[in-house]
């Protein structure tokens, strides 16, 4: 079985004592692994929900500032609790439901895209040993996971009995699948090297001085730009937004939804986006490695310099059409990111950089 | 070991893939059918962890839920026949199919039961499945790894094939 | 992590090699020319079958990829098969490829060459999970070459006749395999033998499961074989299907089934079965298929119109009294087998290959084109009486010699055995049905000879066409009168297999 890890690093003794306290009141062990994983799972959560308002505010000032304006000033310092008012004001609003929806699938989307944005975070390193279970399928599993947005945003596509949601959805669907191609060719050059999948095993390979896969082999680079590019287009973002082109598509799949459950779409969508940096950040960036300070500084600095560079292309480039979009992935990204493993392979065989 | 002992998660997992797989086959709406499937599919992944064959149930969802299944979506979608709301499943035949389909659920796994012929598996679990996996891939069964890699490439070109749009 | 690659010894499988870059050579050729050559691809196909062939000639026997890959009497014997029916299916595709398939010629050619590939895999594999792969590359480009007409409705009949029916075979199949592994903790079939015989004597019996998984085995091999009740796709799939494809299913997949079959019960599940176990259970099962085979597919040839739906149902017959030789697992059953597959291909290719020519010039597969076709063409007339005769059985064409020999394996096993009395009834079977046989093959020749007026076809084949009804021609007759080299070869076949002699 999957066993938990539950020597969390810095949070380890407050687990620890949350844990003896269990054992004291004598639940059976059935029901102290219940609320171990509960407790485990809700600080996870909460913070990805803090990590989720924050790029919300982020982006808007990114936004505002590459545009030459302020962006939210009113609600606080540089109106930095703008987005949590945002959401108290969604969470009130009516929760709109087309008359001709499929009732079943139109509410199920906004859960799964949800759930599946969060679930990818049981395997995430945080920092050293700030990790929910270290899986030996890590990588694995994240990029299984995440397949369920894809599912959601085609049941929202669907169930809002509407032609701009379906072809929204639609898009979405083909474009994500696209590009997740090239995007696990490209990591699967690091696992090569590796010899694992587990996400632990991988920023452990890459301590030391200029041991990042980034520096440390020749095929690092190639990967890792691949592998952007081809994040950016598995999180729905400009240059590959359109999925939800305002112009064309009016939102696209999520035209219909209101409230609370367009709130779950709109933090999904940047959960997501916060993923796949943090991905980046363990697969090329060293992961938590560095120099003096804590471990987990150095994977939220890394992860957030990447979630920056994302904002930076969104905010600078125009759309793709859709042909262009297909023809980059399939006739340049998966060539390249191909003839990238079989470099990693050659190199490997003959013992270069292990 | 008590993994084999089938506990509450296995009950769960049992019922979700029966109920989702009949309604696969009974519901009129066929993107519901396909998003029963895909629960379905799911399902079973969830039996393979319980298993302890964490890399077939993340190659499982990635491979059944992730291309698979949103594949059907898709020709759902695209075929107008299909999209339209009432779908009949069954024909005549449904009858026998039925017979013979319940006989056969309860007939293998009640010789299956009562069978106690079976070669002991030698040894300890493997706990590092993903490694022994790739090893057997590389090593004892490498003939039919690359075969498939054949078997793929003619798959491959026959949907070209087929579904091209001729130029006349 | 610890490695202990296998001995690769790629020189054993050469040939198979060989013949999968000559496909890619043969899409590519069609691709760089711009699809611009008419025949220039299917002669480049000719061509690597005929290397291949060469290559497989000098290519001994051993062993490759560990226990993956054997070179042995009756994979040798299979793959000339397998070559043949793939060179003569080419050959007599080229009408077809002038008149119909003007963009894929290339596609058309290298998916028969792949496929040949998946066959040859196969008939060298001693393990369950390649031999289903091989299987699987056998049948998948034909599914495609099935319905390679795409505006031709009962073509893409065909082929979604063929998936359907291939996939659930496949689905079956493999389920009964996972027993077999369940049991045996093995994939390989002579290992798997060798534990099952362990556990048989350490538990006194084998339980049901075996059997489950012999039926269901059977069941899926039975699709591929097109023995009843697993039949009902070949007669639709025949008639859609362009005809040299039809040819190459019922010749080359259907032996790619028999080697399965051979490899899985005479190899894996016989042997140890012998005295002791005698209730040859998959015996029975075979043979009661085999008898369902003959009286059916003969009797409902005799009302068939089309002229490829009726060489359905004899190829659906023919399978029938292979299925004898097979059930009769003495020193002679396998050897009969092959040489009755070997006669096979030369009648059935060959008469498949002039109803390509007839449906080339009229456009027509109805037997009554061929009414006076002895007046208009009386070459290809002749030849056709020749290839229809063989198929009957009548001395001394080499399809004579065939049934004689499986005839003559049943009888002798049953008069061998006590367990095996039931044989003479199947070759009673076999023997009747060989008369009902002749009607309608002789039916054919009646409406080409003795017809009152003259065909108004006057019918000019092509050279690749020609060529291949004369390797028929010379198969049949020859190998019918003096077939002492080929009975020389396939004498090896059953002690390689296993077979002990009693």
């Amino acid at each position: 079985m999957i066993s938990p890890v539950f020597a969390v690093g810095e949070l380890d003794g407050l687990f620890r004592w949350l844990n003896e306290l269990l054992v004291s009141i004598g639940l059976p062990q059935p029901w102290q692994d219940v609320i171990m994983y509960a407790a485990l799972s809700a600080t996870v959560f909460g913070l990805l929900a803090l990590i989720a308002l924050f790029l919300v505010w982020w982006e808007r000032k990114i936004a505002a500032h590459i545009q030459q304006r302020f962006g939210p000033m009113r609600v606080g310092w540089h109106g930095w609790y703008q987005t949590v008012m945002d959401a108290l004001k969604l969470l009130q609003k009516e929760d709109i439901r087309v008359a001709t929806r499929d009732k079943v699938v139109f509410f199920w989307a906004p859960v799964i895209c949800f759930v599946a944005a969060f679930s990818a975070y049981v395997c995430m390193p945080f920092g050293r040993g700030l990790i929910v279970a270290d899986l030996n399928i890590g990588i694995l599993y994240i990029m299984a996971v995440t397949t369920f947005t894809v599912i959601s945003l085609l049941m929202a596509g669907w169930g809002s009995n509407n032609k701009y949601a379906l072809l929204g959805g639609m898009r979405s669907a083909a474009q994500v699948i696209s590009y997740e191609v090239p995007m696990v060719v490209s990591l699967l050059a690091v696992i090569l090297y590796v010899g694992s999948l587990s996400m632990v095993d991988i920023v452990e390979s890459q301590s030391g001085w200029f041991n990042w896969f980034i520096f440390r082999v020749p095929f690092g680079p190639i990967a890792f730009v691949t592998y952007t590019v081809a994040a950016i287009a598995e999180a729905n973002r400009t240059p590959f937004d359109i999925p939800e082109a305002e112009q064309e598509l009016v939102a696209g799949y999520n035209v219909e939804y209101s409230g609370m459950k367009f709130a779950m779409f709109f933090l999904a969508e940047f959960i997501n986006m916060f993923t796949v940096s943090a991905i980046a950040a363990t697969v090329f960036l060293g992961g938590w490695n560095g120099p003096w300070l804590p471990s987990w500084v150095w994977f939220m600095g890394k992860t957030l310099s990447m979630v920056f560079l994302l904002m930076l292309v969104r905010w600078t480039y125009p759309r793709l059409r859709v042909d262009q979009l297909m023809e980059f992935a399939w006739k340049f990204l998966v060539p390249v990111t191909f003839a990238n493993l079989i470099l990693a392979g050659i190199l490997k065989y003959l013992g270069y950089w292990e | 070991m008590q993994a084999l002992e089938p506990g509450i998660v296995f009950w769960i997992l049992a019922v979700v893939i029966l109920v989702s797989g009949f309604l696969v086959v009974t519901l009129r709406n066929m993107f519901h059918c396909a998003l029963c499937l895909i629960l379905c599919l799911f399902a079973v992944a969830g039996i393979y962890v319980l298993l302890e064959a964490e890399f077939l149930a993340a190659a499982q969802v990635l491979i059944y839920v992730g291309a698979v299944a949103i594949l059907i979506v898709f020709t759902v979608m695209l075929t107008s026949d299909l999209a339209s709301e009432s779908l009949i499943q069954h024909n005549e035949n449904g009858t026998i199919a039925f017979v013979v389909c319940a006989l056969f659920a309860i007939g293998v796994p009640y010789l299956i039961k009562n069978t106690g012929v079976w070669m002991p598996a030698k040894g300890e679990l493997i706990s590092d499945n993903v490694g022994s996996i790739g090893k057997y891939l590389m090593t004892d069964f490498m003939l039919p790894f690359e075969l498939v890699s054949v078997l793929l490439l003619a798959a491959l070109i026959g949907a070209i094939v087929l579904a091209r749009k001729e130029r006349s | 992590m610890e490695f202990q690659l296998p001995e690769y010894n790629l020189r054993m499988m050469l040939p198979e090699i060989f013949l999968f870059l000559w496909a890619l050579v043969v899409f590519l050729f069609d691709l760089l020319s711009k699809r611009r050559s008419e025949s220039a691809v299917g002669y480049l196909t000719l061509l690597g079958l005929l290397i291949c062939g060469g290559l497989l000639a000098t290519t001994g026997y051993g062993r490759g990829f560990g226990n993956m890959f054997f070179s042995e009497p009756m994979a040798l014997f299979f793959k000339i098969i397998f070559l043949g029916s793939a060179f003569m299916a080419v050959g007599s595709s080229f009408g077809i490829i002038k008149q119909k398939i003007v963009n894929h010629r290339g596609e058309y050619f290298g998916l028969i060459l792949l496929s040949t590939v998946g066959m040859m895999f196969l008939a060298s594999s001693q393990e369950l999970l390649s031999l289903w792969i091989g299987l699987e590359l056998t049948t998948i480009p034909l599914f495609i070459l099935a319905a390679f007409f795409k505006d031709d409705k009962l073509s893409v009949e065909a082929g979604i006749k063929y998936f359907v029916f291939g996939a659930f075979s496949s689905a079956l199949l493999l389920y009964g395999f996972s027993f077999l592994y369940g049991m045996s903790g093995t994939t390989e079939i002579v290992a798997m033998k060798m534990n099952l015989a362990a556990l048989f004597i350490a538990n006194g019996s084998l339980g049901v499961v075996p059997l489950v998984a012999m039926v269901m085995i059977i069941a899926g091999l039975g699709f591929k074989l097109s023995l009843p009740p697993f039949h009902q796709w070949a007669p639709d799939v025949y008639e859609g299907s362009p005809t040299p494809i039809a040819a190459f299913l019922s010749v080359g997949s259907k032996a790619a089934g028999l080697v399965a079959f051979a490899k899985i019960f005479v190899n894996g599940l016989w042997a140890f079965w012998g005295a002791e176990m005698a209730p040859n259970d998959w015996g029975y099962l075979t043979g009661i298929l085999a008898c369902a085979a003959m009286i059916y597919g003969n009797v409902v040839a005799i009302r068939q119109t089309n002229i490829k739906r009726m060489l359905a149902y004899s190829s659906i017959a023919q399978a029938g009294y292979i299925m004898i030789g097979m059930v009769a697992v003495n020193e002679w059953g396998l050897e009969a087998v092959a040489f009755y597959v070997f006669a096979y291909l030369f009648a059935n290719m060959g008469a498949f290959a002039i109803v390509a020519i007839v449906e080339d010039k009229t456009g027509s597969c109805q037997i009554g084109t061929y009414r006076g076709l002895s007046q208009s063409s009386p070459g290809l007339a002749a030849c056709m009486a020749v290839f229809l005769l063989s198929l009957a059985g009548i001395p001394p064409l080499a399809g004579f010699l065939a049934k004689y020999k499986v005839f003559a394996a049943a009888i002798s096993l049953a008069g061998q055995s006590q367990d095996y009395t039931w044989l003479y009834w199947l070759a009673g079977v076999g023997l009747l049905t060989t008369v009902f046989a002749l009607y309608y093959y002789v039916n054919i020749i009646k409406q080409m000879y003795f017809s009152a007026e003259e065909s108004p076809y006057r019918i000019k084949p092509n050279a690749p066409a020609v060529a291949v009804v004369a390797i028929g021609l010379i198969g049949v007759v020859l190998f019918g009168i003096y077939a002492e080299p080929i009975l020389q070869f396939v004498k090896d076949i059953p002690a390689a297999a296993g077979v002990i002699p009693r």
